[in-house]
């Protein structure tokens, strides 16, 4: 299945068939001829041909739906959100977030756990940042709230751990500096819309 | 004498050996059908394509913990399974599995006790079989448990009646209960099959046969998506494994009676013998019981009493009427 | 070895009787009854009469099972049943004459003559054939009664089986289900 397929959600425009399954017989004689013919017309054959015919398929024209998990993996949608991901300025490299808190404060499983302080520049910087994989329900709420995209959901499914509190810090999500130049933006929840750029608008200070 | 009861005993343990071996590789062929005709690979990574899948699931089987829910009646319980398992192989004592052959100088006869009433031993055996199913259902104070078992009496008391009377009018046609006799009685090739004869009875027996081992289309006594497991819900272990090992076992036994004695048993069939003939029909019919399950739906336990009592039934007494008048004329 | 094997079935089975009579247990009765009916086709079989034998097979596992379901109705399988039986005496000496009658009539015969065989085994037939000779000439009225009987008693369950069936439970109303004013809709 292509990735296209697999994002169209409208039903309608797929190649769904209605199945005629005429009236329903209300008399005694109706039934008993509905049984009848059921009986000679031999319906139920169909249902073992359509079995033979994809067992057909399936051994000789290698035509098998498996997807071999752990050594082949299906196409995730853009808009999947599991494990968290912190991303960079592309500019500096130095973390986006500004450690506002509004993602811990938004977070309805209490996960997310932020300390702040004041560096020797006196500027604010982020002395901790963890987040209870344990808890969270990957809600994208912290995504929606961030004001500096800096919290975004990445595509990282495979989630077992052997502890069922694993926590993970600023480091571990944070895109690694050598990989900076493939960081893209995520296109899901919380993101920017496509038109972001119209809809920019002059801070009113008038008052 | 002590040589007929030494050889005896020989053939029931080799029959009991290769039958629970053949049921064991039953069930790998069953995951295996099953998935390709649903596109799937089925077992494929322990072993070559996944043949010692069968190894894995036995250990399993036989390591897993012994389950006996605290409500449950004990005895019963543990003695359920055994019922299921035993009167399976027993009843596969009566039929004759391949063609006499020779074996160090000696003619050996591949049944392990000739009775001259084996087809009617057969069907009472199975009968009793399904006394398994009930007790454990009623034994393991467990809803599912309960519903399975009522289940089971429902299902026996329909199917019985059509088993017997299908069974009917092959049996008036040769005049024997013996299934060597059927056997004997259609030794002049394809054309003295019984199924040309008795099409209709074939049709029966094959639908009463798939709701005496509970296949598919009745497979109402442990149906997943309805009652959990049924009969079977509070079973662990190897006691869960000897339901299914019967069950089987009880598929084998009625694939070999539809192929004797409606398919020629074990006569030679062109230039197949008789030995590789007989098998190749008994895998025909356990590939359509499994061919069954992936392409038909099951029935309800009233839509299959419906067809029992309102349809097969009066097919099958006009069946034995007219082979009767068939045989006066 | 016959003699041995006739005790080893009739002390079992004496012993599944004993257990189904005295048992609490609804699940206990009843499996032993089954029991001490498979085991007294044993002892047809030890007299040669492997139809009988597996005819009574076949009937009382048939005959046990529809038992099995009244059972699971009425009671709780895995429970005792509290019996009352108030009278005990009166029904101890009623039932127990009734078997000793039945014990002495059934004995008495046997004892004087020895037990004949009315129809020793023929030569040349074998058991389902002797048993349709001696059953469609000399007991020929029997068996067409009984047969009768058992077609009354086949299309009687037919109709008790296919009652309700051309209707949904359903489609029924709930209306319909409680107040048991039964408003046909059709």
């Amino acid at each position: 299945m292509s990735l296209e397929e697999f994002k169209d959600r409208n039903i309608g425009t797929q190649n769904y068939r209605m199945l005629d399954l005429g009236e329903s017989p209300k008399s005694g004689m109706e039934k008993f001829k509905q049984v009848v013919e059921r009986s000679v017309k031999l319906e139920l054959f169909t249902g073992l041909k359509v079995t033979f015919r994809e067992m057909y398929k399936a051994l000789f024209k290698k035509n098998m739906h498996t997807v071999k998990y752990p050594f082949e993996k299906m196409p995730i949608a853009p808009r999947y959100r599991a494990i968290h991901q912190m991303k960079r300025l592309l500019e500096s490299g130095h973390y986006r977030c500004i450690g506002c808190g509004l993602c811990e404060k938004i977070c309805i499983a209490n996960c997310i756990r932020i300390d702040t302080r004041y560096d020797e520049n006196q500027r604010k910087e982020v002395s901790e940042y963890t987040i209870n994989f344990g808890r969270c329900i990957f809600c994208g709420y912290c995504a929606e709230v961030c004001p500096e995209l800096a919290i975004v959901h990445g595509g990282r499914y495979e989630t077992s751990s052997e502890q069922r509190a694993s926590f993970s810090t600023l480091e571990d999500m944070l895109t690694p500096l050598e990989q900076l130049a493939e960081q893209s933006e995520f296109p899901g929840f919380g993101a920017i819309s496509p038109n972001a750029d119209e809809n920019v608008k002059k801070t009113p200070l008038a008052y | 004498m002590d040589g007929y009861i030494i050889g005896t005993i020989i053939k029931a343990i080799l029959v009991l050996a290769i039958i629970s071996a053949l049921a064991g590789f039953g069930t790998y062929i069953e995951r295996k059908v099953l998935a390709f005709m649903q596109r799937r690979y089925g077992p494929m990574h322990v072993g070559p394509y996944g043949l010692l899948q069968i190894a894995a699931d036995g250990i399993k089987l036989f390591t897993k913990e012994d389950f006996i829910p605290s409500g449950a009646n004990r005895l019963i319980f543990m003695f359920a399974p055994i019922i299921t398992a035993a009167t399976a192989f027993i009843a596969l004592a009566a039929v004759p599995l391949l063609p006499e052959f020779k074996l160090f100088g000696m003619t050996v006869r591949a049944i392990v006790a000739d009775l001259n009433i084996g087809i009617l031993f057969i069907l009472g055996m199975m009968a009793a079989g399904l006394y398994g199913p009930l007790l454990a259902g009623m034994a393991q104070r467990n809803k599912w448990g309960l519903i399975g078992a009522a289940r089971t009496a429902v299902q026996f008391l329909s199917y019985e009646v059509v088993t017997g009377l299908s069974m009917l009018a092959p049996i008036m046609i040769v005049g024997s209960l013996s299934l060597i006799d059927f056997n004997n009685y259609q030794s002049g090739g394809m054309g003295e099959w019984l199924i040309w004869k008795q099409p209709l009875a074939f049709i029966l027996f094959l639908i009463a046969g798939f709701a005496e081992t509970n296949r598919t289309p009745f497979d109402l006594l442990e149906h997943e998506a309805e009652i959990v497991a049924g009969y079977a819900t509070e079973y662990s272990g190897m006691r869960w494994g000897m339901f299914f090992i019967g069950e089987y076992a009880n598929m084998i036994t009625i694939g070999f009676i539809a192929a004797i004695v409606f398919l020629g048993g074990f006569n030679s069939w062109g230039f197949l013998p008789g030995g590789l003939a007989i098998v190749l029909k008994v895998s025909l019919f356990f590939f359509l019981m499994l061919w069954v399950r992936a392409s038909w739906p099951h029935v309800r336990p009233d839509q299959m009493m419906w067809l029992c009592w309102k349809v097969l039934m009066p097919l099958a007494v006009i069946n034995v009427t007219l082979t009767g008048l068939w045989m006066m004329v | 070895m016959e003699t041995f094997a006739f005790y080893f079935l009739s002390i079992s089975i004496v012993a599944l009787f004993a257990v189904t009579v005295w048992s609490r247990n609804i699940l206990y009765s009843m499996t032993s009854l089954a029991a001490g009916m498979v085991l007294i086709s044993g002892l047809f079989f030890i007299l040669g009469a492997d139809f009988l034998g597996v005819v009574q097979l076949i009937v009382y596992v048939g005959a046990v099972m529809a038992l099995y379901a009244f059972g699971m109705m009425f009671f709780d399988a895995t429970g005792v049943v509290k019996e009352k039986n108030a009278p005990a005496m009166t029904v101890f000496i009623l039932g127990g004459l009734t078997a000793l009658m039945l014990v002495v009539i059934f004995a008495a015969p046997s004892i004087a003559n020895g037990a004949p065989a009315f129809y020793p085994p023929m030569a040349g037939a074998n058991n389902p054939q002797a048993v349709g000779l001696v059953l469609f000439t000399k007991y020929l009225v029997p068996f067409e009664v009984a047969a009768i009987m058992l077609l009354v008693a086949m299309v009687a369950g037919i109709i008790l089986a296919g009652k309700k069936m051309d209707r949904s439970l359903s489609k029924i109303k709930d209306a319909e289900l409680e107040g048991g004013e039964a408003k046909d809709s059709k």
